[in-house]
């Protein structure tokens, strides 16, 4: 008995020990930062069906794969190279022929016309695991088969980076046409791809820093009224404008604050311009700053607790920081050069920037106290960074020089990614500056 | 009740015996070991590192390097004479060098556990082992033979000889470097590692599927960052598979492995 009893405590202390020391371990810390291969295949759809969805299921394939390449972080494979066709998938992938061909995710969907309803079915699926990792069913009129495209793209993107989407996004912007002493101003809108491009304003006004509602289909912009500035307010799916206040002086950078429910701005009175916060149900106007020197763009965190903006009360231009009641204010800027235009991420972590040093203008991130400064791109002027929805891309505006009979000058959106690299022009009908990026379409 | 004091007793006996035997708590520490191990560990990571050997290394050094490793790998239980036997590798500049750091040296070329990086064309050849042994007879020194001497009384940790060598795990690292797509967009966090256990067969090709280690937190609707990374570190051992294995001889050291899988520099940016 006793005998037995040893036997097995000394078989289970050895089981143990072997096994304790028999798994080796090894760190990976670094991995391979190449885009990740992503197949997406046309569409499937019934032959019978009512309406003829040839050009939509082709089209829906191209929205998503150039969504997922433009953010840098996928690379679509080449529908040439796709070996297994599109009848058969929607029954189920041949993971390896995928495989084969490197793509390590892959898109397949569905389309279907119901009652002038289109349904669209997308699976995303991971071929060296041979399984289906998400699947949606999504239902909308026909013609809005872009948007849907946007929004699938969205999910391929949080379910393979972790981080949420930017895709089914607006931009915001001043379109500008005309020579530069003589420019006709009008507010635009389109989506983050550059399609459904729109005017909202006809440019009889000057229109300056249009800024979107975090929270709401809505826009804040300046605009001279008889040679004063006002603040609008502008609901874009009603096209309802209103005017929220004439203030006397001069006024600049309208912006929300994360609740929707203020507009942060800095206003100049007696040649001192300050930091001011208005709510806009009541209209009520609370003064944040009070110092002799010029505080501007101002920029809340988004909890809402915090407040940026730039002021030249140390000699130079520099970022502050200070808490929504105004108190607190510190500088966190500390290289050389001036500092202006301060935007806190939607994430919360960073403070993206344009700084002008020796003549050249840069786009820059630094962390909240200041720390971290990293300039992602150069140029002989651009500013104004506003954030993609996620804090992952910034976009801004760029100008080029005008030679000495004043042509030449031009001005254009751009995007950049955080890490500094694929920095893209966005295309616009004309000249452009002064973005605003909206969050994701609610 | 008698007969149960007596089975406690020996059962107290028992435990406390294997214990003295097997945990190293009760070993008496060999006081030469540590500052040994740890020039050792220098000296290898700089040799080993993968990237870094392909880019820049002296082309002479990483000569003697690889030719000592196809020695070494090929006849596990040989001792370091062979190695040094080969005189074809060395010229006057290496000599100096070797006599310089000698016993740095001897220690780096005996203790088993750093085996150098295995190559494919590094198949065991029995036949090829003949060859060396015969050279190292011929071309043996007296020097040397002082230094097999030395190493002699170094090399005494056989047990030591099946584990994988750093070079190996460096080897292994590297691959699945390689395969993995780093989910960037997951924000920053301490707990963002994934501990994945893989079970080999000797060809290097997955023996069963990979299984990640944290299982709870793999279904958990709060840790969906989690479960993207944990994904993409599955991905990457999929797409390995198989990978380039290590010597064969130490096959029980590798055949199963915990890789973890650890973005958090890069996440922070």
């Amino acid at each position: 008995m006793i005998k037995k009893t040893i036997q097995k405590l000394l078989f289970f202390y050895l089981v143990i020990i072997t096994n304790a020391s028999a798994l080796i371990e090894i760190d990976i810390t670094e991995g391979n930062r190449e885009p990740l291969p992503i197949a997406v295949t046309n569409f499937f759809y019934a032959e019978d069906a009512i309406k003829d969805l040839d050009q939509i299921s082709i089209d829906v394939s191209k929205v998503i794969s150039a969504d997922l390449e433009r953010s840098g972080l996928f690379k679509s494979i080449d529908q040439e190279a796709f070996i297994q066709k599109t009848a058969s998938m929607h029954i189920r992938p041949r993971h390896e022929d995928w495989r084969l061909i490197n793509a390590q995710a892959l898109v397949t969907g569905e389309l279907e016309v119901d009652k002038d309803k289109l349904r669209v079915e997308f699976r995303l699926w991971d071929t060296f695991a041979e399984k289906e990792i998400e699947a949606l069913v999504l239902i909308t009129t026909i013609d809005n088969w872009r948007r849907i495209s946007h929004m699938i793209a969205d999910k391929i993107y949080e379910r393979l980076t972790g981080e949420e989407g930017y895709f089914d996004t607006r931009i915001l912007y001043v379109s500008e046409n005309g020579p530069k002493n003589n420019r006709i101003k009008k507010l635009a809108i389109m989506d983050q791809d550059s399609f459904n491009h729109r005017y909202l304003t006809s440019g009889k006004e000057l229109v300056l820093t249009p800024r979107f509602n975090p929270v709401k289909q809505e826009i804040t912009y300046l605009s001279y009224f008889k040679n004063l500035p006002r603040v609008y307010l502008l609901d874009i799916q009603t096209g309802i404008q209103e005017v929220v206040g004439d203030f006397p002086g001069m006024t600049f950078a309208p912006r929300f604050s994360p609740d929707g429910e203020k507009i942060i701005m800095s206003l100049a009175r007696d040649g001192n311009s300050d930091i001011y916060v208005m709510d806009i149900k009541s209209r009520v106007v609370e003064r944040l700053t009070d110092s002799p020197a010029i505080d501007t763009s101002p920029s809340y965190s988004p909890d809402g607790k915090k407040i940026t903006f730039n002021s030249d009360r140390g000699g130079s231009q520099q970022i502050y920081v200070m808490d929504n009641k105004g108190r607190n204010q510190t500088r966190i800027s500390r290289g050389t050069g001036n500092y202006a235009t301060p935007v806190w991420s939607p994430r919360g972590d960073l403070i993206a920037f344009t700084k002008n040093f020796q003549g050249r203008y840069f786009i820059g991130v630094m962390r909240t106290d200041g720390s971290g400064e990293r300039l992602l791109t150069e140029n002989w002027y651009q500013e104004a960074p506003s954030w993609s929805s996620n804090g992952r891309v910034l976009i801004f505006y760029r100008e080029t020089k005008a030679d000495d009979t004043g042509k030449g000058h031009s001005s254009s959106l751009w995007s950049i990614d955080l890490t500094g690299f694929n920095e893209r022009k966005i295309e616009t009908p004309e000249d452009a500056s002064d973005p605003s990026w909206s969050r994701l379409i609610q | 009740m008698r007969s149960s004091i007596l089975s406690s007793i020996v059962l107290h006996l028992a435990i406390m015996m294997m214990a003295i035997v097997s945990l190293p708590i009760f070993n008496n520490p060999d006081l030469e070991i540590p500052p040994i191990v740890q020039v050792e560990l220098i000296e290898i990571s700089e040799k080993t590192n993968v990237p870094k050997v392909s880019k820049k290394k002296d082309k002479k050094e990483v000569k003697k390097i690889e030719e000592k490793e196809v020695e070494k790998i090929n006849q596990p239980v040989m001792k370091p004479k062979v190695e040094k036997s080969n005189e074809k590798v060395k010229d006057a500049s290496d000599k100096d060098e070797i006599v310089k750091n000698k016993i740095e040296q001897k220690m780096f070329e005996n203790i088993p556990i750093k085996k150098p990086v295995i190559k494919k064309k590094d198949k065991f050849d029995p036949l090829k082992i003949a060859e060396l042994i015969d050279k190292s007879k011929d071309t043996k020194t007296v020097e040397e033979d002082i230094e097999d001497l030395e190493y002699d009384a170094l090399d005494s940790t056989p047990s030591l000889d099946n584990k994988l060598t750093l070079s190996e795990e460096d080897a292994i690292r590297a691959q699945f470097m390689q395969c993995w797509s780093i989910p960037i967009g997951i924000p920053f966090d301490d707990t963002m590692i994934v501990k994945i256990k893989i079970s080999l067969n000797t060809d290097g090709s997955l023996l069963e599927p990979p299984e990640v280690l944290q299982h709870e937190r793999m279904n958990k609707p709060s840790e969906k960052y989690f479960r993207t990374l944990a994904e993409s570190a599955l991905r990457a051992v999929r797409r390995c598979d198989p990978i380039k294995a290590p010597d064969i001889n130490r096959y029980e050291s590798w055949k199963k492995i915990q890789l973890n899988f650890d973005p958090r520099e890069i996440l922070r940016g």
